[in-house]
């Protein structure tokens, strides 16, 4: 999921820094309201942990494979301002510290999965939780895990498809990158569901709460 | 004066491992699952749908900045264990990374409040 450089064009690399950026700086706005200073350290555990589940390449036979992102973990677990500052700290230690990631890219890349993934994570849980009448956490949490890594994807998809490098072929791009982790994101959102409803537990029998 | 913050500071810390030491315990099996997974991912021949797609075009990446453990590796150490320690690392500074945040974030939030 993360770009690489010479993948983006880059006027398209840029405008997606700016894009970024804007975004993130509205979730801290927005997220102040609502943090509180003694979540904080349950709140760096998540974003590690993330960061350490993005690190496990999932082995699965035929070689085309994924890893966890956490978009939707994130979004569920912290909503989706404080998620998506969270996100972007895991990318952008992904990509200073460790090069994962281009650094013309880190804009784009941040849009995918601190954006789109937690924002779009968020809007589905909600939607299912509150709207649609599916009361059911494991249910909302897996749909929002699972989708939300395939329209990041997805948005990967267009980002490549209207870069010369891919010849704007975006309608390939976006169909491989989509449906790829459309089917990938299942795992995703197994994951997610299992983590929210092994925090939801946990976290109870403490009578303590994230958000 | 320093001292006594330097006391509280270490009693935080010590509540904090304390309250949340579950949490720390599966981080820390996560840490170890590295190699492994990295081992097992080599063995069915990993890669990427975008990188899959890349191939296809012909593209290649264009490295401009390889960070300080490029590829989640140390310089001279077996890949595997470079792997782990890149681990340890990340979760660290990821920590430290998030928790400056946020409390710059509380910071501004009750400057203004």
């Amino acid at each position: 999921m993360h770009i690489p450089d010479g993948y983006l064009d880059l006027p398209l690399a840029l405008t997606f820094y700016i894009l970024s950026f804007a975004v993130l700086a509205y979730s801290i706005i927005r997220g102040r309201k609502e943090l509180d200073e003694s979540k904080i350290p349950l709140i760096g555990v998540v974003a590690a942990g993330i960061f350490v589940a993005q690190m496990l390449d999932w082995p699965i036979p035929g070689g085309t494979s994924a890893h966890f992102v956490g978009g939707g973990l994130a979004a569920v677990l912290l909503g989706p301002y404080i998620g998506s500052i969270v996100m972007a700290s895991v990318v952008i230690v992904q990509c200073l510290i460790f090069g994962d990631g281009g650094i013309t890219a880190l804009g784009a890349n941040l849009w995918n999965m601190a954006v789109i993934n937690v924002y779009a994570a968020y809007f589905i849980y909600s939607i299912l939780k509150k709207k649609l009448l599916v009361k059911n956490i494991e249910i909302s949490s897996f749909a929002s895990g699972w989708l939300g890594i395939t329209l990041a994807a997805i948005f990967a998809g267009i980002e490549l498809g209207i870069s010369s490098t891919f010849r704007y072929s975006i309608l390939v791009t976006v169909s491989v990158m989509g449906v790829w982790h459309f089917l990938l994101g299942i795992i995703e959102g197994i994951i997610t569901s299992a983590v929210v409803m092994y925090s939801y537990v946990y976290l109870q029998a403490q009578k303590r709460y994230i958000v | 004066m320093i001292a006594e913050r330097k006391e509280v500071m270490s009693m935080k810390i010590l509540e904090i491992l304390r309250a949340n030491r579950r949490v720390i315990l599966l981080l820390g099996i996560l840490i170890l699952l590295v190699p492994l997974f990295g081992y097992a991912s080599e063995v069915v021949g990993y890669s990427e749908p975008m990188e899959n797609l890349a191939e296809s075009f012909e593209v290649s990446e264009n490295t401009l900045y390889h960070g300080l453990f490029y590829d989640y590796s140390i310089d001279g150490l077996d890949p595997y264990l470079g792997a782990l320690l890149c681990g340890i690392i990340g979760i660290l500074v990821t920590l430290l990374i998030v928790n400056v945040i946020l409390r710059l974030i509380t910071i501004k939030k009750n400057e203004s409040s």
